[in-house]
């Protein structure tokens, strides 16, 4: 009945209503949108951080985050790897590595890269490197010499597949260890700093040029739900002694991703209530005109015995009904939204060197995520009635006198 | 010599799914000068005579000349400047700009004509003390009462020496006393000023002050007399 | 007053909550606008200064080519004739000279491959703000010759303090080996984790030495009174090198080729803030619209009364046009007034981003953020705000063209 009454109300006056829904619907429309593209920027950030070779967890030798030498290395890697097969859920990856930072050099040119020997099978089904290979081939288990580089390296060092690359790092008694590889594959990343920065050798060779034997950098897990990684984390951590073995979750080892997705939901919930202030405005003032138009008839009702808290109910009724059509209007427009740009993304590309420098990826997935649509809704429903007691009030408040003297 | 001349002037309205035939042939002749009335019931047909003698509405057939302007061969704006120039309008009811003064009121009109300031605000005064509102040139509509509001309606309708004043139930929402001074005040300035005055009415008053009372009924003209005065 | 204007006012003020709460609703966009370009015009200028304070300086000369490649063999073989030219050249506010090599640094317990960079003490304070990033120890001076800064997180990852030695080797500009050992002198933290942990300097002419540039450096920096007087001096510079020899070529380039990334980045961020802006102004806008609207609907009797006297449609849409943009003035005066306060307060105190150190650290800015007021960061938003809101107020004031008299008059 309510209901009912509110809803021819609203539309005693069409274009007023669709005015205001409008602006409810941009409104709804943009919280959900810029929602979803930031979560997905987030959530992009987050995967390539892990994907690249940070994983989810991390077992380094104690030390070896603060000074990662080859000396904080993990010099019976089977002793964890034991304890690991124990201690992980079903379902998970993962690998060995070897990693030191190296200086490469050819016959033009030398840089400082970070020598990565890894497990080609195990190491695969963990990181990116499997598939990244975009020439020549990825790193087989036997391939002594064989090195896999980044494209972008490949430029600045103006050379090419099967050519030499010399690398040189500290070995286990402070020597300069030097090696000749050759380049088997060249990968591309997401990022071109991830193509500089890392060169790829099998574990084995890498431990023979560092003369590390058995020796390990680090222990890389991919859980199968991202969720579990406290859980598995304190686990491990209370079965590795921490004398010799330190247990890091992704978000310890990517403090810049950590610090965006503690940023981002500040941000997001700023932009709600930016965006709810400027709709706020319309609503009470579309509100306000609707009551005050109607000041005879609210004045005769009361005349004819309604109570004060009926009229607000009824204006209440009134916003509510426009916020729900506003809201639900939103919703579907920023769904469908999101879900046409799903398959192709936002592409940033003419802003790639930018996206580059601010660390995020060139083209980008809308997500949506649950929390932040119920958010979104949540302010705009609760703040838009709470807007709205103001009109309902004054519409309550006439007299029937005042109000039948009203023209 | 005439100053209004309407021939068979016939004006159907559509209303939803009805079709009013408001005008239904009417011939009018009005001579310069004169205070004349039409009379009717409602839905006799007068308030639209009058809106289309004044320009603000267009019969469907038959011809209007007002003051040699032959409304069938003007546009919009044309028409708009017409009425600017020589027709004058009093309504019932919320003839003025609420936002502007008495004086601003009826110097809106001599603005809209170009007149130039000092000479809006002298014949602006002059007027509003002819019809008897001096002192109260600052008082907004709001201020005033009904009758004063009025008063200030046909200022503004003379104050630019139009061919023709047309005021459609001018008197209705005044009192009885009220709606007499206004009509002797628009009788003062027909004789003063030779200004021709058109009432649509069903006000008993106004047909006694009129020396020509013409008569509708359904669209047509019933009755058209001069009374000897 | 013209007498439009003036009814444009009064008509305003005869609904004087409505009139407020939509010069309210307008004001709030530009207050928010105001602020938050000046935000964002702040910190691109503090990111921009400390890039270019630290790294790059306004503009660089140097052998084509080497901003690409950083090859050693890539010099400019005569830096003072370039000195002299910036000598000469006006608008220059210091230069200094810097040559790069990559090489094995070598401590006791670390070794790493890191950027040796050789500066000329004396110049190199007047450029960057090395001299006084230094937290330990002191800056190099005229006479030093195996001495070095570095950053206190490479220091930390080589596990050296003031006093110990480093080996460095690396290839010289004629492919021969290069090396020599030099003894910390100073330590530096510039707040930009990367540089802090990949460079290190050492004093220009021991450089040239053991490096074998036969007195040639790689860049030759200068620093300009203004970024905005860059783009003519960079003009004059390169109008005074001249490149006889096609295999020497040098070039002159500005802080934006020298950091594509960062301008991009900035033009990401404004952009994206940009497109924000829009939305949240459309939303302003349909928030406004009904006032403008029923300005027209409510009063359509009287807009029947000013026609049948003579007032022109035309004239009638200026009147409205007027009022509306009366209204959109005011607001967005009310709202650079208040905006530019709000904004002066937080330029002088600051505002601290908590949680935001790591983002902070990243891109080289200082963890308290000033706003900078400028003409543009001021002007942009209202300017927005204006137009789109304009845009809003032409469909009522249009609408009114399509009233006839008679209709209106009709109207209740």
């Amino acid at each position: 009945m309510h209901l009912q009454l509110g809803w021819r109300n609203i539309w005693r006056n069409p274009r007023r209503t669709a005015v205001i829904m409008i602006a409810v619907v941009i409104g709804v429309w943009s919280m959900i949108f810029m929602g979803a593209f930031h979560r997905g920027m987030i959530n992009q950030m987050v995967q390539n951080g892990i994907a690249t070779l940070t994983g989810h967890i991390q077992v380094h030798y104690t030390g070896y985050r603060d000074d990662p030498a080859i000396e904080k290395s993990m010099a019976e890697p089977e002793v964890v790897q034991t304890i690991l097969e124990k201690r992980v859920p079903p379902g998970a990856r993962w690998t060995a590595r070897v990693r030191v930072s190296a200086v490469a050099s050819n016959a033009r040119h030398s840089g400082g890269v970070t020598l990565v020997g890894i497990d080609p099978a195990r190491e695969a089904q963990v990181s990116f490197i499997g598939e990244a290979v975009t020439q020549g081939h990825y790193l087989r288990p036997d391939d002594e010499y064989g090195i896999v580089v980044g494209e972008a390296l490949v430029e600045k060092f103006e050379t090419k597949l099967g050519r030499k690359l010399i690398l040189m790092s500290q070995d286990t008694d402070r020597e300069i260890a030097s090696r000749a590889f050759r380049i088997v594959g060249i990968f591309r990343a997401e990022m071109e700093a991830t193509e500089k920065q890392f060169v790829f050798v099998t574990l084995t060779a890498a431990q023979r040029m560092l003369k590390l034997e058995k020796g390990i950098s680090e222990l890389c897990i991919v859980l199968p739900d991202r969720h579990e990684v406290n859980e598995v984390a304190d686990n491990l951590r209370a079965a590795l002694p921490p004398s010799k073995y330190e247990v890091h979750k992704w978000r310890d080892l990517l403090p810049l991703v950590d610090a965006y997705l503690s940023l981002f939901d500040t941000f997001i919930y700023i932009w709600f209530l930016v965006v709810f202030i400027a709709m706020g405005f319309g609503i009470v003032n579309t509100t306000l005109m609707a009551v005050f138009e109607r000041i005879r008839e609210f004045g005769l009702l009361k005349a004819l015995g309604m109570k004060p808290w009926w009229i607000m109910r009824g204006v209440l009724t009134e916003s509510f009904l426009l916020l729900v059509m506003g809201m639900a209007a939103g919703n579907i427009v920023g769904l469908l939204t999101i879900f046409a740009l799903s398959g192709s993304g936002i592409d940033l590309s003419a802003f790639a060197a930018g996206a580059e420098w601010a660390g995020i990826s060139r083209v980008i997935y809308p997500v949506i995520h649950a929390k932040d649509v119920t958010m979104a809704n949540l302010v705009v429903f609760i703040l838009g009635l709470l807007v709205s007691i103001y009109p309902a009030a004054k519409a309550a408040r006439f007299t029937p006198v005042e109000a039948l003297a009203h023209t | 010599m005439s100053i209004v001349e309407c021939v068979d002037i016939k004006k159907t309205y559509d209303q939803g799914k009805v079709e009013v035939e408001a005008l239904r042939g009417v011939s009018l002749s009005i001579d310069t000068g004169g205070f004349m009335a039409l009379a009717g019931p409602s839905g006799s047909g007068k308030t639209t005579m009058l809106n289309i003698m004044g320009g603000l509405d267009s019969p469907d057939s038959g011809s209007v000349v007002v003051d040699e302007h032959h409304y069938d061969q003007m546009n919009q704006s044309e028409l708009a400047s017409l009425r600017l120039h020589k027709v004058g309008f009093v309504f019932q009811a919320y003839n003025l700009i609420p936002v502007l003064s008495a004086l601003e009121n009826v110097e809106f009109v001599m603005l809209l004509q170009g007149v130039p300031q000092a000479e809006r605000r002298e014949r602006a005064e002059a007027i509003l003390n002819d019809v008897g509102l001096k002192g109260m040139y600052d008082r907004r509509p709001a201020e005033l009462s009904g009758g004063q509001q009025q008063r200030v309606a046909v200022a503004r309708a003379i104050v630019s020496n139009p061919a023709i004043v047309l005021a459609d139930e001018p008197t209705a929402n005044l009192d009885s006393k009220t709606g007499q001074g206004l009509l002797e005040m628009m009788r003062e300035m027909n004789e003063k000023r030779r200004v021709t005055f058109v009432f649509s009415t069903h006000d008993q008053m106004v047909m006694d002050y009129a020396r020509r009372l013409v008569q509708l009924r359904d669209g047509l003209v019933v009755d058209d007399r001069v009374k000897e005065t | 007053m013209n007498v439009d204007v003036k009814m444009a006012w009064r008509n305003i003020w005869r609904n004087p909550r409505r009139s407020i709460l939509t010069m309210t609703a307008i004001a709030f966009a530009c207050l928010l606008l105001v602020f938050m370009l000046s935000f964002q015009f702040g910190s691109y200028d503090t990111m921009i200064n400390s890039a270019v304070k630290i790294h790059t300086g306004h503009l660089q000369v140097q052998a084509e080519g080497y901003q690409d490649k950083r090859t050693m063999r890539l010099v400019v073989p005569d830096p003072g004739a370039i000195g002299s030219i910036l000598e000469q050249t006006p608008g220059i506010d210091a230069y200094t000279y810097r040559a790069n090599a990559f090489s094995l640094v070598s401590s006791e317990e670390r070794t790493y491959g890191i950027v040796v960079i050789g500066i000329d003490p004396a110049r190199e304070a007047n450029v960057s703000t090395l001299k006084k990033v230094i937290r330990q120890g002191s800056y190099l001076s005229a006479e030093d010759t195996n001495q070095a800064l570095l950053g206190e997180l490479l220091a930390k990852n080589l596990q050296v303090g003031l006093g110990d030695e480093l080996v460095m080797i690396g290839q010289g500009r004629d492919g021969s080996v290069a090396a020599t050992v030099v003894e910390v002198k100073g330590t530096y933290n510039s707040g930009q984790d990367e540089f802090d942990r990949s460079s290190i300097h050492i004093p220009l002419k021991h450089f040239q030495d053991v490096y074998a540039m036969r007195g040639g450096v790689h860049e030759v920096v200068a620093l300009g009174k203004s970024l905005g007087a860059i783009p003519a001096i960079r003009k004059a510079v390169a109008g005074s090198i001249e490149n006889e020899d096609p295999k020497h070529v040098l070039v002159v380039l500005d802080w934006i080729d020298l950091m594509p990334g960062l301008i991009e980045g900035i033009k990401l961020d404004l952009i994206s803030g940009l497109i924000l802006y829009c939305i949240l102004i459309l939303v302003v806008a349909f928030s406004i619209l009904n006032t403008f609207l029923m300005a027209v609907f409510e009063r359509t009797k009287e807009f029947g009364v000013m026609m049948a006297i003579g007032t022109t449609p035309r004239r009638l849409t200026k009147l409205l046009l007027l009022e509306s943009i009366a209204m959109t003035v005011i607001g967005i005066v009310v709202g650079i007034i208040a905006g530019c306060l709000i904004t002066w307060y937080f330029q002088v105190h600051g505002i601290a981003i908590s949680g935001m150190s790591e983002v902070v650290r990243q891109f080289g800015i200082p963890e308290r953020m000033y706003p900078k007021l400028s003409f543009l960061s001021v002007t942009i938003g209202p300017t927005l705000v204006l137009f789109i809101t304009s845009l809003t107020a032409l469909y009522p004031a249009l609408r009114v063209r399509r009233l006839r008299p008679v209709e209106a008059l009709a109207s209740v």
